[in-house]
């Protein structure tokens, strides 16, 4: 599923369609969202380096962990990324670690053409949408070509504004991508998309917001990542030790439920199970079935709605009462016989009645009636049906 | 010179019964013991083509959908709100709109439609074009069915009834649309059609006065009738300025609807209600004559395959919940199937209902 999305991300979107959007969504229970982002991250970059993709670039709007990290992240993986590829823009946090001075070797990295970028309020939402614009076409080559946004949290931009800037933002970022643009512009860093911005994706801890925060954020994008915990088993009574290893075990290890709005209007669900390790972030792909069955929209039936291939030629040989009524065509000069329930008719046809109680050997029915007495007003004849105007 | 009431129950009827429908209705409008005499004076109405009397006084006009206008008793009564809880999953709302919008433009009524989006003028590109014709298609269909089943009552002599009234003035008075191809340009020429952008005004007043000024011109007790639209999508979306503030958005809906009472015109609201609070969302429920709902379904679901026919064209589910009751206190007497309501969409022909 992750490497789905990769290519998904990968992909953009189509001509006149809104770019495609992911929220990547953690809790306390398991919080291993970032990890997620950072292999989200280097696979696009992957893909970018090695001219996979249409897009040229990617902008990273880091507001919760410095630009040192990424570019370490970045260049642990192997991909030189500051090729002209590679745009940041930092918001607070990156301030801090510049007042201590852990900066310093980023400021002017030698080879590095990384156009950086400060923001200085993170407040203003219009000038960071300006900002990644800009970041973004000095990005762009000549040519066709786009960019990923990529956000480090939207829960920290929700830190400073409300819902409706950030949805703002992200929808402005969305918006249909002009077919005739020459400049596409890769953001990876944040959640942006612009007329230039090929896909976006975004990081959210949804337990630090409101529902309705959470909820406008999935609205916005067209795909919704969730780190779920595992279920963890219930043990017994267990030396100290092997809890603790036990929760360590588990710590590391999520589930991703993914949930994907497709063009033709129908939500796709894949689970994936994701194991966090030194080496970098694993999925495999869920074992149990279980996991898989979707929220049934249709209950459960607990009869059986089928019939066996004898009671289907059974229910065929049927003769239904009244069923030739007045349905001969008028050139016919043969009366029309009804069947009134009466007569025997020779085939089985009391036999073939599925519901039927008695079911008699004979092919015929019979109905075997003693009279109570024989003071009774002989009523052979009358059939209370007689009345009806058939 | 026809005389109309002009009284109306200025509450919500606070009883709604969710019809999970199944069936198309009865084409006979049955209302209650009054029914008003159409006789020589109102023979004028029947001739416009997108209007269609419906019982109780009541005119109709077309949802673009003709299963939808048979589950609702004939369509969307002129001077009722409809509201459409969206899906967030799925774009289903943007289907009903669409088929909405066509379908007054095709019959030349003014339209408005208010949207979140920076340029709301782009949605009409997306409007399907009415089909060539499918007169002979509807014809050999029903047929074929009549030969599958075995009826065993007199059953038959009504079906031939209800065939030959379905086909007179059906093709006047809602269009099968085709989604592959976009609304055709003389369509557009001439027409009174109004686009708004939701997303930058901080309240909605503005959109307010225009929305006065426009049923203004569709008023009720005027000779000339045409009907007019309203369509307004994603009113709670979380992108507009407005949208923290649930009780401006509350008053505007109920001063649009004292506003429609007056006209013959009809509004759609979409609006989702899992992005609000559950008190707006019932308020807003409340407040519309008409309310559907849209659910995405998911993909692949082989329990979904097993138990619904036809699950590899349905894109989605529609529910009614309330239809309008204008004039009348019981509930109008559609004769419904229960079962869910799956919407297909086939890539020729406009939403179907099954």
């Amino acid at each position: 599923m992750a490497d789905w999305i990769c290519r998904t991300l990968r992909d953009g979107g189509l001509e006149g369609e809104h770019a495609p959007a992911l929220t990547i969504n953690d809790t306390i229970s398991c919080p291993l969202g970032s990890f997620v982002f950072d292999h989200i991250l280097s696979q696009l970059s992957s893909f970018i380096c090695s001219q996979k993709s249409h897009s040229n670039g990617i902008v990273l709007v880091a507001l919760s962990r410095s630009p040192l990290y990424y570019e370490q992240l970045l260049k642990g993986k192997g991909y030189d990324v500051v090729s002209s590829s590679f745009g940041l823009l930092y918001g607070p946090v990156g301030l801090e670690e510049q007042a201590r001075g852990e900066w310093e070797h980023w400021e002017s990295p030698p080879r590095s053409s990384v156009t950086v970028s400060l923001c200085k309020n993170v407040k203003d939402l219009d000038e960071l949408l300006s900002s990644i614009l800009e970041l973004g076409k000095e990005l762009s080559g000549d040519g066709r070509r786009r960019f990923v946004v990529a956000i480090d949290s939207v829960s920290e931009m929700l830190r400073h504004t409300s819902v409706s800037p950030v949805a703002a933002l992200l929808s402005n970022l969305r918006v249909m991508v002009d077919p005739k643009s020459d400049k596409d512009i890769f953001i990876v860093c944040c959640v942006l998309i612009t007329d230039e911005v090929s896909s976006l994706f975004w990081l959210l801890h949804s337990d630090l917001h409101e529902t309705r925060a959470t909820a406008a954020l999935e609205y916005m994008s067209s795909m919704k990542a969730t780190i779920k915990q595992m279920v963890q088993p219930v043990d017994g009574h267990k030396a100290n030790s092997e809890e603790i290893s036990l929760m360590e075990h588990y710590l590391r290890r999520g589930k991703l439920c993914v949930h994907v709005k497709r063009r033709n209007g129908r939500v796709r669900m894949m689970f994936e199970e994701l194991h966090v390790e030194k080496s970098g972030i694993k999925f495999t792909s869920v074992s149990s079935e279980d996991e898989i069955t979707a929220q049934s929209l249709v209950p459960k039936v607990q009869f059986n709605l089928q019939l066996s291939e004898k009671e289907r030629n059974d229910r065929a040989k049927v003769v239904l009462p009244f069923e030739h009524q007045g349905f001969l065509p008028p050139g016919d000069g043969r009366t029309i016989q009804i069947y009134d329930g009466r007569k025997s008719l020779n085939d089985g046809k009391a036999e073939t009645e599925p519901t039927s109680v008695q079911k008699l050997d004979s092919n015929k029915g019979e109905i075997i009636y003693f009279r109570d007495s024989d003071d009774e007003m002989p009523d052979s004849d009358e059939d209370p049906d007689d009345d009806l105007d058939i | 010179m026809q005389l109309f009431l002009f009284v109306f129950p200025f509450y919500c009827s606070s009883s709604e019964d969710i019809h999970q429908l199944k069936y198309m209705a009865a084409n006979r409008p049955r209302g209650g013991s009054f029914s008003r005499n159409l006789s020589a004076s109102s023979t004028g109405v029947s001739h416009i083509p997108g209007l269609k009397h419906g019982p109780n006084g009541t005119m109709f006009l077309s949802s673009g959908i003709p299963d939808l206008d048979k589950i609702l008793g004939g369509g969307f009564a002129l001077g009722s709100l409809v509201m459409v809880m969206e899906d967030p999953e799925a774009p289903h709302h943007m289907l009903l709109l669409r088929n909405f919008m066509s379908q007054g433009l095709v019959h030349h009524q003014p339209l408005i439609y208010a949207s979140p989006a920076k340029d709301p003028k782009g949605f009409l590109g997306t409007l399907p074009n009415p089909m060539a014709s499918k007169d002979d298609k509807s014809r050999v269909h029903e047929t074929e069915q009549e030969k599958g089943l075995r009826i065993a009552w007199q059953y038959k002599k009504y079906f031939g009834e209800q065939n030959s009234e379905q086909r007179d003035g059906k093709s006047e008075y809602c269009s099968d649309f085709d989604l592959r191809k976009p609304l055709e340009r003389h369509f557009f020429s001439g027409q009174h059609i109004d686009c708004v952008s939701l997303r930058y005004s901080a309240d909605l007043a503005t959109f307010r006065e225009r929305c006065s000024s426009f049923l203004s011109q569709v008023p009720r007790n005027i000779g000339n009738i045409t009907g007019g639209r309203i369509a307004i999508q994603s009113l709670c979306s979380p992108q507009c300025e407005y949208s923290n503030e649930e009780w401006e958005m509350l008053s505007f809906v109920r001063s649009l609807k004292s506003l429609l009472r007056l006209s013959n015109a009809v509004a759609i609201i979409t609006f989702p209600p899992s992005l609000v609070s559950t008190t707006f969302s019932k308020r807003m429920q409340h407040l519309a004559d008409t309310l559907v709902s849209v659910k995405a379904i998911p993909d692949e679901d082989k329990e979904l395959a097993k138990l619904l026919t036809g699950y590899q064209d349905m894109v989605g589910l529609l529910s009614v919940h309330k239809v309008a009751r204008i004039n009348t206190q019981p509930l109008l007497a559609v004769e419904l199937y229960a079962s869910s309501g799956s919407c297909s969409v086939s890539s020729k022909t406009g939403p179907t209902f099954s």
